[in-house]
């Protein structure tokens, strides 16, 4: 299994999806005393294809293994498409996972 | 090496870095935004000196009272043609939480969970396509501080 748990499906004309990444996303006064550097996600986005479909710059203050859930406008998704989502955090670290689209016909 | 020639290659490598088509990093654009402290500057660094206007085009929903300050649902809902949207509280050393880029075809639906240390309220910036920004807040009570990790 990877890093993301990833469920994207259309319903209708949208596009639901929810997404949980695991990070631990320490935040500097926690990190300050564990005596360890800060670290957490600091962007995440998602593209199907080429179209970038969510965007989000983040800071420390997102829960632990923190979960993102948006919509968008299904047109122009087709079955088989996958939605990709990438997250980076503070030390550069960068994750890309895909999973397919549920619900096309 | 000859100065001139060592600046042009830096900008050449500059202009070939392809910017992640159309997603915005608004980390690196706006870095003072993430270190701001409250509220105002924060939305000050992001956006400018706005005054947004308070409008029911734009709901953020969290629990009134947060039993877990570390895991916090907050739903930004918002029928208004936007770029950005933007999520500050106030209780924690920094006021910035996040900022999501409007896409083509976006719904602007989004749930994610934040952490609060404390009690206080959240405000949600949406800059829309208008050029006008519009806002919406809500004050919640956290029973367990979440930012001990």
């Amino acid at each position: 299994m990877g890093n993301m748990k990833i469920k994207a499906k259309v319903k209708g004309d949208i596009l639901k999806a929810k997404v949980q990444a695991t990070h631990i996303m320490l935040p500097y006064d926690a990190a300050k005393k564990k005596g360890v550097d800060a670290n957490f996600i600091t962007q995440v986005t998602g593209k199907i294809g080429d179209r970038v479909v969510f965007d989000m710059s983040t800071s420390q203050f997102l829960s632990k293994n923190p979960i993102f859930k948006f919509q968008i406008k299904a047109d122009g998704i087709k079955k088989g498409d996958k939605l990709e989502m990438s997250w980076t955090d503070l030390s550069g670290k960068t994750v890309t996972e895909s999973k397919k689209i549920k619900g096309l016909k | 090496m000859d100065r001139r020639k060592f600046l042009g290659l830096g900008l050449a490598a500059v202009a070939l870095v392809p910017a992640s088509l159309s997603a915005v990093n608004f980390r690196k654009e706006k870095p003072d935004a993430w270190t701001a402290h409250n509220v105002d500057d924060a939305i000050k660094a992001l956006y400018g000196d706005i005054k947004p206007t308070a409008s029911d085009d734009v709901t953020v929903k969290a629990p009134k009272i947060a039993s877990n300050g570390g895991a916090i649902p907050v739903t930004i809902k918002s029928s208004i043609d936007a770029k950005s949207v933007a999520l500050f509280q106030d209780a924690n050393p920094e006021s910035a939480v996040a900022v999501f880029t409007i896409v083509e075809g976006s719904i602007i639906d989004f749930t994610t969970k934040i952490k609060m240390k404390a009690s206080g309220s959240i405000t949600v910036i949406v800059e829309g396509k208008d050029g006008k920004f519009y806002s919406a807040n809500q004050k919640l009570e956290v029973a367990l501080g979440g930012c001990e990790g």
